[in-house]
């Protein structure tokens, strides 16, 4: 059994649980931050949308957006649930940078403003970041754990953040909060009148006036901007300092471990510190100890002498043998391509749903060892 | 609501959380409805290629055809290619507007549009299912949409309302209403829940169908659920083997016999969740179900789509077969 994400845990501040949907990120994170908090260390983990069952058995089922509660157990260290909601880490980012009352809200009501806090792509990713940085910044914690937004691509919360602060672009917004842009398209002199005519068109089809609207926005928020490109540099050299370690969780499953592969490259092009691979809810199969099959069918014929029900399970034994095959070739053709240092963990699927402290800590042996 | 055969509808959209098996069910459904001789359109919203995956096929770009099977075509729709081809199909001038679609002016109001990738999306999806040939028949007789995970399908599936509501008067609302009428007819539209009957996916299941309810006034027309597992072990087998093995000073094969009673437990312990969960889908969904068993299979592939395709088929065929091809045309 692997205990080598025990050192990765021991040696890294910051540990970053990412992978596709489904496959189990949030709980592996709750599991981890567990760990840490039994080995002493002050540790939080920073969530976005937990099983309700798992929230409330952590105390934190009435958690807001923002909020932050301490579980209570019996650690050495501490443990801190907190809860990631993107629309009110943008409020909070407001609140904070805006310079007057009056410019706050005139930038919480701004459309442009609503539409990007609640639904731009990679924004909820880009504030998990940002409330990483912070929570790093702030010395509280000594292992802080961060589970990802789900994203139809787990590839999505690495590329996220650039992708807003190009958005942000200190160049484009100053193009932006220029009058004549202020007024609409009408009145953009550099474009010709087919481009014109085009754009409004595309105003139109989509409901506001979007220059306008974004102009307006961005005026307001000149000065939160400023420093922004700085700022994105800065949570990268985060994500990839010798303190920050990915895990990377991902089922067994075929087209799971296709979105797993293509990260994985990503992820070392992108020069981040994949320092972990969790292989959840996966199924091994039986290593025979010199014992023959006849050997078994009589051991069984002793222990069940209803021929019926030892069929049932004797079926059933080799029903989970087959998943086991398939589980066993995608993860070691998948482990094959990982470089050398990257540790893999083997988490077996449960005979239930882990929904509380108790199930989390099932998980330990399988991700820590004894 | 007139209760009529799912596939005799003309756009089915498939929805649900990530990892459940929206792909298989849109995949199934897909060559059912082929199979019954309609030609049937599987799209992929903003994918990453799992259908072609499952088809064995290469993954074109966005808005191209890929054959399947004679009846059965996969098209990859994609907002911003869609919007694109919107303004090829009605800006006359193509020098101007390519040099128009490069700039970065565009592709940042593209990005920040409200809505406006969303919106072109489900247009795109509607100009499918409305499209005709030149002998002004209709090009597919159903499309299939397999989704994005459940949160994007919600905006995507509010967008044309939302457009509709916006504007009052003129082309834009001439064309959101015509999608928006498509969209809510339950004789022409219907969408298909998708869902495992674990604790994640049936809270969001819930709360989907809540929400195509009261805010989308979409016709939910099927929930599936999918891997379900089902048993003939019995907790009795289970219970007998546990009895026997404490009485024993000492087992052969105590391996084997260990792994055989912690496998049965896991089946045991999922069958549980399984029903657990199926009862409050039941409570809470009202919606006609299927049941999708949980497949034990080296490698998912084409031939368990093709089982799978083979259950839903008997299950939503109870009313009457499609009319033969020419009833429509």
């Amino acid at each position: 059994m692997s205990n080598a994400l025990e050192r990765v845990v021991e040696t890294h501040q910051v540990i970053v649980s990412a992978g596709s949907g489904g496959v189990g990120k949030t709980t592996t994170a709750a599991a981890i931050g567990l760990y840490g908090a039994r080995k002493g260390r002050r540790t939080v983990v920073l969530t976005i949308d937990p099983a309700r069952r798992l929230a409330d058995a952590l105390g934190v089922g009435e958690l807001r957006g923002g909020e932050e509660s301490a579980v209570k157990g019996d650690f050495a260290g501490s443990l801190t649930v907190m809860m990631l909601d993107q629309k009110s880490a943008w409020d909070a980012l407001v609140q904070r940078h805006a310079p007057t009352p009056e410019i706050r809200d005139r930038v919480l009501d701004n459309r442009f403003y609503q539409h990007l806090s609640q639904t731009f792509a990679g924004s909820q990713e880009y504030m998990a970041i940002e409330q990483l940085s912070e929570l790093y910044a702030g010395g509280r914690f000594d292992l802080i754990v961060i589970d990802t937004p789900p994203t139809r691509h787990a590839l999505d919360f690495l590329e996220a953040p650039r992708r807003v602060a190009d958005f942000l672009d200190r160049q484009i917004i100053k193009w932006f909060v220029k009058p004549y842009v202020a007024a609409g398209w009408a009145t953009v002199e550099v474009m010709n009148r087919t481009v014109r005519f085009l754009m409004r068109r595309l105003e139109d089809a989509t409901g506001v006036s979007v220059l306008v609207e974004v102009s307006d926005f961005f005026t307001a928020m000149s000065g939160l901007f400023d420093g922004f490109q700085e700022r994105v540099q800065r949570v990268y050299e985060l994500l990839q300092a010798a303190e920050t370690a990915f895990v990377l969780v991902a089922s067994p499953e075929e087209q799971v471990l296709a979105e797993a592969e293509y990260f994985c490259r990503k992820m070392s092009e992108l020069r981040m510190p994949l320092r972990a691979v969790v292989f959840n809810r996966a199924h091994f199969e039986f290593e025979a100890i010199g014992d023959s099959p006849a050997q078994r069918d009589v051991a069984m014929s002793t222990l069940v002498p209803d021929a019926e029900s030892r069929q049932r399970l004797v079926d059933n034994f080799e029903l989970y043998e087959v998943l086991a095959r398939g589980d066993a070739v995608r993860m070691e053709s998948f482990r094959r391509q990982l470089p050398r240092r990257v540790a893999v963990a083997e988490v077996p699927n449960f005979d239930t749903d882990l929904h509380d402290v108790s199930g989390l800590e099932r998980m330990h042996p399988f991700l820590f060892g004894k | 609501m007139k209760q009529n055969d799912l596939l005799q509808r003309r756009l089915l959209f498939v929805v649900g959380k990530g990892g459940v098996g929206k792909t298989t069910v849109a995949s199934a459904l897909a060559l059912e409805a082929a199979r019954r001789g309609a030609k049937t359109l599987l799209v992929e919203v903003d994918g990453v290629g799992r259908a072609a995956q499952v088809f064995g096929v290469s993954v074109r770009p966005p808005g191209e055809v890929a054959p399947l099977t004679p009846s059965l075509f996969l098209m990859n729709v994609e907002g911003s290619a869609a919007l694109a081809e919107y303004l090829m199909m009605t800006v006359p001038v193509k020098r101007v507007l390519q040099g128009v679609l490069n700039s970065r002016i565009y592709q940042y109001f593209v990005a920040a549009a409200p809505g406006l990738k969303e919106l072109m999306t489900i247009g795109k999806i509607w100009f499918e299912a409305n499209r005709t040939d030149t002998a002004g028949g209709g090009v597919w007789d159903i499309v299939v949409v397999d989704a994005p995970a459940t949160g994007h399908s919600l905006q995507y599936l509010a967008m044309p309302q939302a457009t509709f509501d916006t504007f009052t008067s003129g082309l834009v609302h001439r064309e959101a209403s015509r999608v928006v009428e498509l969209l809510q007819d339950p004789e022409r539209t219907g969408v298909v829940l998708v869902t495992a009957a674990e604790e994640m996916p049936v809270n969001e299941t819930i709360e989907t169908y809540r929400r195509l309810r009261s805010d989308l006034h979409l016709p939910s027309a099927l929930l599936v659920v999918n891997r379900f597992h089902q048993t003939a072990l019995r907790s009795a087998d289970v219970e007998a083997l546990e009895r026997r093995l404490e009485s024993e000073a000492s087992v052969a094969s105590r391996e084997f016999v260990d792994e055989v009673l912690r496998r049965a437990r896991e089946e045991l312990g999922w069958v549980q969740i399984n029903e657990r969960y199926l009862q409050r889908l039941r409570e809470a969904v009202p919606l006609r179900t299927v049941v999708l068993p949980f497949l034990f299979s080296e490698e998912f592939g084409l031939d368990e789509v093709k089982r799978l395709s083979a259950q839903l088929a008997a299950e939503v065929a109870e009313t009457k077969a499609r009319p033969a091809k020419g009833g429509k045309a």
